[in-house]
């Protein structure tokens, strides 16, 4: 992998992580207001959910490099 | 007319409760409608997307309350070329170091000499 296709993919994870943070706390102060009496916990709840899938999309983001890909295996 | 009262407030209920699941349910239609909860590359644009539509929205809203905001203060360090540059200048002082070490020498045996003339 180059240093700016690693560059690249370093932003995509940061912008993304920011997105997934602010969707998370969004759609967390949603539930907690329709559903949970303003509590706090289903903000938090959101919040860890969306850095969760944030961190999950960067693994597979910087390891798809190096997976071999089923279309690659089956011509080979 | 006890049974009726109960049975409104029953059908009120359940309105309640299928306003709070559609307002819920839309919020969540919504964000993944808009890519926010995909893939890396989809969360960049959306990012990207937002960043354009945050200052003409920005100058829409002080239209319509009439005040204007100040501006932002232009900041010149970039956390993106600033990244390295401390590993940068610690190994070009090391690489410099030989030869500014031995210009020092040099200075400082010709400002004795001079002293000792």
């Amino acid at each position: 992998m180059s240093e700016k296709e690693l560059g690249q993919k370093w932003d995509r994870c940061l912008a993304d992580c920011a997105v997934k943070f602010g969707t998370g706390l969004g759609l967390g102060i949603v539930f907690s207001v329709v559903f949970f009496k303003r509590r706090t916990w289903p903000i938090v709840f959101g919040t860890g959910l969306g850095l969760g899938m944030a961190y999950s999309n960067c693994q597979n983001d910087l390891r798809s490099h190096y997976v071999l890909q089923s279309k690659v295996a089956k011509e080979q | 007319m006890h049974l009726s009262v109960k049975f409104a407030v029953k059908i009120k209920q359940h309105i309640l409760f299928a306003t709070k699941l559609t307002l819920a349910g839309g919020a969540l239609y919504v964000a993944y409608d808009s890519g926010l909860l995909g893939n890396g590359k989809e969360g960049s644009v959306a990012l990207g997307r937002a960043k354009d539509a945050f200052p003409p929205a920005v100058e829409e809203w002080m239209k319509y309350f009439g005040f204007q905001l100040p501006a932002t203060p232009k900041i010149e360090f970039s956390p993106l070329d600033a990244w390295n540059s401390g590993v940068q200048k610690s190994f070009h002082a090391l690489s410099v170091a030989p030869s500014t070490a031995s210009d020092y020498t040099k200075q400082g045996l010709q400002y004795v000499k001079d002293l000792t003339k």
